[in-house]
């Protein structure tokens, strides 16, 4: 039998080693993102002045630069582009996303078997594999130079992905819809006063990656979008010139503030709606 | 929702798709694309898209140049605009479906490429106010010869050239008796490559490896290839069109590709790869460096970090720290090669040093809907005043004979450079694309060289030193080849 001091200093030597690993861990990929935000604040502008790690000055004149020195780099057109293509984009895609993915999960129709597996085979390819055809239908519909353009592609490839979301429909007792129904329900009924809200969490979550994608993407706006107005923040950071370093940094990290705090409000619904769940297991 | 509705529905887009697929398939050039449209009638009332470096914009030149055209052709209606896109946007995909820019303004490699798919249009040069004033050399940057007769599709403004950077500054108190053995006023180590590089030994052992005289990315093929050329190398036979001649190798280059390996060993690691491009700015500025090679658009930037550095460290007021930055950065010629390419050898013959260059100029797009307003523009920015005003504020040199005469200095010495055949001009064709991949591995690896440990030494003797550029020209060969 072990001593109960022994049984303590154990669980003591576990809870140090897991922590520092934790910390380690933490470290680790904190690091880079400290660096970042320490150097957006370099007084000198340029990565390679630095003491060290760390930038030998620090002044906000990056983040000032960022908003009213526009005539070559217009930061703030290129967040509110990025800010509009993504929010659309978020409002679309995760419409159309939950409702492929409750279609998926509570009706049943003919091919719809084949279906589920050509959108999984289909969604394994990589999107930039069709950039070509994409450039070309996008100048047929007149929409380069066109956010509407990159919207409709976003929204458009957003279903393809709603295997998660029908994993979690899958998983409401379908006893709820017949319940519903006997009572008079019609389908848009049962979907929106009982499937809606007990799948907040997952919409929630389908919103978030709808809005993290374009918001992110360099890609697709870099093919489509040639002028210099209609650039997002990620094409934008891009064409920065090699002596804009600092410049740079403040706009990646200013880049975060939009999914922080969509992260902030939208949290509480994330771990409400896991709870709910699962008492209504 | 009925079932024949939905049916419809579906129908009516799978529709859609097909003929949306059917109208991308079937997506032809207009016949008459790539023949001359310029009658020499002005179209009215029009917008004409100009894409011009993002240094021109920077420091208010294109604006200018603007202001200047849609005054002077106010009358006409012709209006020209900034077309707002990236400098080095590609014609060959964006020209085509209406979105690229009416005239371009890019490097001659660049703008020729697209002759291949005549995306922009022989120009009647001969019209032009420049032409005279421009040297055939320039002109032959873009020239295509087909079926014997010679067409030109584009018209220089500016040559580009190496130079070697360096802060005055910086020069040792005493150069004037140790380091001017020719007593010719100039510092040595800026006119002799020998110098130069016994000067950088003695920095960098000085500061104990914390201060470097001359550094560059050495990987860099528009810079290190001309150590070779200097000794008989080229890139392309009879004057850059034989694309089955590769030259890396030719005549003396190896002695080239050794001063290189030499050069590297007063360096650090960084001049394997581009990091010395993109802080030369910074370590310039704050004396790391002593001198750098490089072209003269980017002179502005140079003068830019010196005097942030003077306001910083010296709390000058912004006017003081850019009189003081221009005082004291100097961009001179080329310094002169040893002729046995052993940079020990401080007291033998020398040669010139040849390096490759590009002549940026306009070109007019073959899908633009005015061609002869576009010309005019042309000849508008390629006026004597338009090319004074664009040196005056971006440092550049000028093709034109007449403007490089009149502001003199380095502006006339790289015109003269480039009739003298020291700058070697990248060839004005596609295959020149295939060249950077094996030269950039083959310097990148001559860089590191030194800083291996000795018995893993690649490059020590004449006979390695050729073998790696032979193999150079040999990837090139095939690159460019083994498809066609």
């Amino acid at each position: 039998m072990m001593k109960k001091s022994d049984i303590r200093l154990g669980r003591a030597f576990d809870t140090t080693v897991t922590y520092l690993l934790l910390l380690l861990v933490a470290f680790v990929f904190f690091f880079p993102c400290l660096w970042l935000i320490l150097a957006s604040f370099s007084s000198s502008g340029s990565i390679y002045s630095f003491r060290g790690f760390f930038p030998s000055g620090y002044s906000t004149e990056s983040f000032k630069k960022l908003f009213t020195d526009t005539a070559m780099y217009d930061y703030p057109k290129w967040f509110g582009n990025s800010l509009f293509i993504a929010t659309m984009s978020c409002i679309f895609g995760t419409l159309l996303t939950i409702l492929t993915a409750y279609c998926m999960s509570r009706f049943r129709f003919k091919s719809r078997k084949a279906l589920m597996k050509t959108t999984l085979v289909l969604g394994m390819f990589p999107s930039f594999m069709g950039m070509t055809a994409v450039y070309l239908l996008m100048t047929q519909f007149n929409f380069i130079n066109n956010h509407w353009g990159l919207i409709l592609i976003y929204t458009a490839g957003a279903p393809l992905g709603y295997m998660v979301q029908k994993g979690f429909f899958d998983s409401i007792p379908s006893s709820i819809d017949e319940a519903a129904r006997l009572d008079g329900a019609t389908n848009f009924q049962v979907f929106c006063k009982i499937h809606l809200p007990l799948s907040m969490p997952m919409i929630v979550y389908t919103a978030l990656t709808s809005f993290t994608w374009p918001w992110s993407d360099y890609i697709l706006p870099k093919l489509l979008l040639k002028t210099k107005d209609t650039w997002t923040v990620a094409v934008g950071l891009m064409s920065l010139g090699e002596t804009e370093f600092s410049r740079f940094a403040a706009g990646s990290i200013f880049i975060a503030v939009p999914i922080v705090i969509l992260y902030l409000f939208l949290a509480k619904h994330l771990i409400s709606g896991n709870v709910a769940g699962a008492v209504k297991e | 929702m009925p079932r024949n509705i939905s049916a419809l529905i579906a129908h009516i887009l799978v529709l859609a798709a097909l003929l949306t697929t059917f109208g991308c398939m079937s997506l032809k050039r207009d016949d008459s694309e790539g023949q001359s449209k310029f009658n020499g009638e002005l179209e009215r009332n029009v917008t004409l898209r100009i894409l011009e470096n993002d240094t021109a914009k920077e420091k208010g030149y294109f604006k200018e140049l603007l202001d200047a055209f849609n005054a002077a052709y106010a009358e006409y209606g012709i209006v020209a605009v900034d077309a707002n896109m990236d400098q080095y946007t590609d014609l060959e995909q964006d020209g085509p479906y209406g979105y690229g820019p009416d005239v371009l303004y890019q490097a001659n490699d660049a703008l020729m490429k697209y002759t291949d798919g005549k995306h922009i249009q022989p120009i009647p040069v001969e019209q032009l106010d420049c032409y005279r004033q421009i040297s055939e050399e320039a002109w032959n940057a873009y020239t295509v010869q087909v079926n014997g007769e010679n067409y030109v599709f584009g018209v220089p403004v500016n040559i580009q050239g190496p130079l070697l950077y360096y802060r005055k500054d910086l020069l040792p108190e005493n150069w004037e008796t140790q380091w001017d053995r020719d007593k010719n006023g100039v510092p040595d180590m800026t006119e002799y490559w020998t110098e130069l590089y016994a000067y950088s030994k003695e920095i960098r052992e000085k500061s104990n490896g914390a201060k470097f005289g001359y550094m560059k990315s050495l990987f860099d093929t528009y810079f290190s290839s001309g150590f070779l050329f200097s000794y008989g190398g080229y890139v392309f036979g009879q004057g850059g069109t034989d694309t089955s001649d590769i030259g890396f190798s030719a005549g003396e280059a190896r002695r080239g590709a050794h001063v290189l390996r030499q050069l590297a060993s007063a360096m650090n690691q960084d001049c394997i790869d581009d990091t010395v491009t993109v802080n030369a700015y910074s370590m310039l500025g704050n004396g790391t460096y002593f001198a750098t090679m490089t072209t003269p658009d980017v002179y502005t930037l140079f003068v830019d970090e010196l005097a942030k550095e003077y306001m910083r460290t010296q709390d000058l007021s912004e006017a003081d720290a850019y009189a003081k930055a221009e005082e004291n950065l100097v961009a001179a010629d080329i310094p002169k090669l040893p002729a046995s390419g052993d940079l020990e050898d401080r007291d033998g013959e020398t040669v010139d040093s040849v390096m490759m260059g590009g002549i940026n100029g306009y070109a007019v797009s073959a899908y633009t809907k005015a061609p002869n307003a576009a010309l005019a523009f042309v000849d508008f920015a390629t006026s004597f005043e338009m090319i004074s005003r664009r040196n005056e504020l971006l440092g550049v040199a000028p093709a034109r004979a007449d403007v490089a005469e009149k502001v003199g200095g380095l502006s006339e010495t790289i015109n003269a450079n480039l009739e003298a055949g020291h700058i070697a001009v990248m060839p004005s064709t596609r295959a020149v694309a295939q060249i950077w991949t094996p030269t950039q591995t083959f310097f990148s690896d001559l860089a590191k060289d030194p800083f291996r440990l000795p018995d893993e030494q690649k490059y020590l003797s004449d006979e390695a030193l050729q073998k790696g550029l032979e193999t150079v020209d040999e990837q090139i060969y095939s690159a460019i080849h083994t498809l066609n």
